[in-house]
């Protein structure tokens, strides 16, 4: 059984769009959708909404940076600091260039940061080489956390 | 006189000046017990001792009552063999001293204490000035004792004298002007003169007449006879009066505030005695003119701090009108050395230097300042600069008393005030005798040039009032800085304010205007590629121009923002071959502009410039695109990069045979999203110069373009060489002020 990938995503269109990528590199994971950080930490830590799910990490959370209530950033910081979330794969995914962004997130443990390309092919394709690496290729080592790769 | 060995002029300053243990000879001395009235001693120079007990018989009664340390009193006029005495008593500790001297004719109501009163006191209520007093003074002087010259001098603070006043008779030469060194006067003669305020040497040729004691009494040769008036003074002193041609002299001495302010003193060639009568007057007319002296000098003490205050108003209200930059205070209309009389001026900023009137050279100026700031006062003040200063002795003689005040130790911001050498500043006429030879050892020719020996590297001193006023300027100028300094610091923070504000707006710029353009752009997409084939060709068509503008916008969106970064990336300078980084990007180039006909030239070797590689990298890129891009349909295109050297640094030029541009738009060229040519014909963003322009002048550089319609274009520019280095380093300061971030 392949693990989920969790996908935290506010806005609709860019949700559908990413949906529509990750439908085209025919990834055969399940992706878990939640609208918002809080509900992501919930579902990480099977809490609230979540407190039913089966027990069990995604292969690697999608996650916007922009988000309601509790931000991505928050979010990376709450995974890279609770311990049975420690070792998830994140990758951030967003609309900014911000070098202070890119800059905290690969500073708080992101695995990859990826500026989303106006072009949707290229966004496709991304998303396809994002998925593919870490859902399905990628099984880290603990320790092996920090390999990086950015996607620009 | 000549067969006394001649005293030893080094042991002056030890001399017993008070206990000589004789008296001059022109009157008798008897020294009694005060509480007794036993005779103790007497001068050598009575006829005999009993001669001496039948004198002090005659004394009143209570002459043993006077109170120690005060001067001789009058008790009376005593015949003595033939001729009347005046008789005068003080008391000396344990003892009544009596002196007797030949007594003028009784003066009554004509005394010239009543003269003095009477002609004097008007007159020297009038006197506008210390020197105008000391004038008065000396006429009075000369009028009161006949002595044929009168001089009233001033001790400085170092105790060196110098001649105010003078009144001279035919034939005698003039000290006006004299300045003597204060060991003319040693020091226990001055203290001898607060306690003793006159002194009379009737006949310096006299043969001292020794103290004898009194049958059965001890030797009275250690009597103090501080007030006595007949006490036989030092043998220095006579050779110096003889060596002056003078036979008689007294000194009044001038007292002012508890110090010996100066001296009044009459010289006559022959001998002359005054009478006591006389005398008094003349000690009085020495206490008038010093509490006159104190009065001008408080008044002019104040009008001196007023006038200065009004000064320091005047020059801070001009400065506050400026921008507050300090150097404007040597502007010369302001006249800034004047505030402190002073020869010249200089503000000193770090290693700027402005100067005005006459100062040492501006390099020396730099220097001294720098030393002053190190010292880390507020206020540098002295008149003998080489004493304190290394290398103060080269300064002279245009410099030897510095004033200055220390604005900033941070920024070494230092104003000073210069003044001259003071004996370049006078000179005095002198003995006219001066080269005749014979003078002896000691003259005041020859005190004339110890004291010019001894105030050498000096200036003549700061006055309190003028270090006041420049420490109320220094006071007034740190207000004036500060108040910039708020000011600039107000202008910063509203510009870090702005600048933040232009943060967030990029940053919502690049998160919600990007994102609706990609969701256009991605939405266009997907309808084309699922449902293209049900869309006849003009919606597709539509749909593709849609799309095309969105991924524009996307793009415009995207160049913004790299501008916005380019301004405030963090410059990380460093040596850039250009030679290896020009055929990198024309490499690049070609790819891109693969299938067309174009020849580049290079200048070899490109040149080395300082700048951040990745910055220098994304100007020139877009410089060679340009050319590139703006050369389209030329066969062949010609791209010709240049290495460029200007005083003001290096740098490269890259001309093309392109479409060019009209010389009238070369101001808009760099400007961001400005375009000169319609999209059709050359598509991009027109930001690419904007960016250039921005690159080159975060670096301090300069950018330019030259063109022509139809016959190509250049672009250039030059950036400033490594700070360090020398070349670099003339390259930089021709820049001057330094530029303006752009943010």
């Amino acid at each position: 059984m392949l693990k989920p990938i969790l996908l935290v995503e506010d806005d609709p269109r860019d949700l559908e769009l990413t949906l529509v990528a990750l439908e085209r590199s025919q990834l055969a994971n399940e992706v878990i959708i939640v609208r918002d950080g809080e509900a992501a930490l919930e579902y990480l830590t099977r809490n609230g909404e979540y407190a039913g799910r089966a027990e069990g990490n995604p292969a690697v959370i999608l996650l916007d940076l922009k988000l309601p209530k509790v931000n991505g950033l928050e979010v990376l910081q709450t995974v890279r600091t609770t311990d049975p979330l420690r070792s998830i794969p994140v990758v951030m995914l967003t609309s900014s260039h911000e070098e202070t962004d890119v800059l905290r997130s690969y500073q708080l443990g992101v695995n990859a940061y990826v500026v989303k390309p106006v072009e949707f092919k290229q966004f496709v394709e991304a998303i396809a080489d994002l998925g593919i690496f870490w859902a399905v290729l990628n099984e880290p080592p603990p320790g092996s956390l920090r390999t990086r790769r950015r996607h620009e | 006189m000549s067969a006394l060995p001649l005293p030893d002029l080094a042991q002056c300053a030890d001399e017993p000046i008070r206990v000589p243990g004789a008296i001059q000879p022109h009157g008798r001395l008897a020294v009694l017990a005060a509480d007794s009235g036993r005779l103790l001693a007497y001068s050598a120079n009575w006829p005999s001792e009993d001669a001496v007990r039948q004198a002090v018989s005659l004394l009143p009664a209570d002459a043993g009552r006077m109170q120690p340390g005060t001067g001789p009193s009058w008790i009376g006029s005593l015949p003595m063999a033939g001729r009347a005495f005046d008789a005068t008593a003080h008391r000396q500790g344990d003892c009544l001293v009596v002196e007797y001297e030949p007594g003028g004719p009784a003066a009554g109501m004509h005394a010239p204490i009543y003269a003095v009163a009477r002609e004097l006191l008007p007159a020297i209520q009038q006197a506008d000035s210390v020197n105008a007093l000391c004038q008065i003074v000396a006429r009075e002087m000369k009028r009161l004792t006949g002595f044929g010259r009168c001089l009233v001098y001033r001790f400085d603070a170092d105790g060196h004298g110098e001649v105010l006043a003078e009144r001279l008779d035919e034939g005698y030469h003039s000290y006006a002007g004299h300045r003597f060194p204060a060991s003319d006067v040693p020091a226990q003669a001055r203290a001898l003169y607060l306690s003793n305020q006159i002194r009379l040497i009737p006949d310096a040729n006299y043969s001292p007449v020794p103290l004898v004691a009194a049958r059965g009494e001890a030797d009275p040769s250690g009597l103090d006879l501080t007030f006595a008036s007949l006490r036989s003074v030092s043998p220095v002193h006579l050779e110096y009066m003889r060596n002056m041609g003078t036979s008689a002299s007294m000194s009044v001495s001038i007292v002012s505030r508890g110090r010996l302010w100066g001296l009044i003193s009459c010289h006559d060639r022959a001998a002359k005695h005054l009478p006591f009568q006389t005398r008094v007057a003349c000690e009085h007319l020495g206490r008038l003119l010093a509490l006159q002296i104190q009065a001008q000098e408080d008044n002019a003490e104040v009008a001196q701090r007023l006038a200065l205050h009004q000064r320091v108003l005047t020059l801070v209200a001009l400065m506050a009108e400026t921008d507050g930059t300090l150097q404007r205070l040597t502007k010369p209309d302001l006249a800034l050395h004047g505030l402190a009389d002073a020869d010249g001026a200089a503000v000193v900023l770090n290693d700027s230097c402005w100067t005005l009137g006459e100062t040492p050279p501006p390099d020396e100026v730099r220097r001294l300042a720098h030393w002053i700031a190190a010292r880390g006062e507020d206020l540098f003040c002295t008149d003998r600069l080489p004493e304190l200063y290394p290398g103060g002795e080269a300064l002279l003689p245009a410099c030897a008393g510095v004033l200055a005040i220390s604005i900033s130790q941070v920024h070494r911001h230092v104003v000073l005030w210069f003044r001259r050498e003071l004996v370049r500043t006078i000179q005095w006429a002198g003995d006219p005798r001066k080269t005749l030879p014979g003078q002896g050892r000691i003259h005041p020719r020859k005190s004339f040039e110890s004291w010019q020996e001894r105030v050498r590297g000096r200036s003549s001193p700061w006055s309190p009032a003028q270090q006041a006023a420049v420490g109320e300027l220094r006071q007034a100028l740190i207000a004036l800085v500060l108040r910039r300094a708020e000011e600039m610091a107000g202008h910063a923070m509203e510009l870090g304010r702005v600048n933040k504000e232009l943060e967030a707006f990029s940053y919502t710029v690049s998160h919600d205007l990007r994102a609706p353009m990609r969701h256009i752009a991605g939405y266009v997409d997907l309808v084309m590629e699922d449902n293209g084939d049900k869309l006849d060709d003009r919606a597709r068509r539509y749909l593709a121009h849609v799309k095309d503008a969105a991924s524009y916008a996307g793009q415009l969106v995207d160049a913004l923002l790299d501008f916005s970064r380019l301004g405030r990336a963090g410059l990380k300078p460093s040596l850039v071959d250009a030679q290896a980084m020009v055929e990198d990007l024309v490499d690049e180039v070609r790819l891109q502009e693969r299938g067309r006909n174009i020849v580049w030239e290079l200048d070899r070797p490109l040149p080395r410039l300082w700048a951040d590689p990745l910055l220098l990298q994304v100007a020139v890129r877009n410089l060679l695109s340009n050319a590139a891009k703006y050369t389209r349909g030329r066969e062949p295109a010609r791209i010709r990069i240049a290495a460029v050297s200007l005083p003001e640094g290096a740098g490269l030029e890259v001309t093309d045979n392109g479409v060019g541009f009209q010389m009238k738009y070369v101001g808009k060229l760099f400007g961001v999203f400005q375009r000169l040519h319609r999209t059709e014909d050359f598509d991009g963003t027109g930001i690419g110069l904007a960016n250039v322009k921005r690159i080159v002048e975060r670096h301090g550089g300069q950018v330019w373009a030259r063109g022509e319609p139809d016959r190509g274009a250049s672009f250039g520019f030059v950036l400033p060489g490594q700070p360090n280095n020398n070349d670099a380093a003339t390259a930089t300061q021709a820049h001057g002020a330094p530029r303006q971030e752009p943010s």
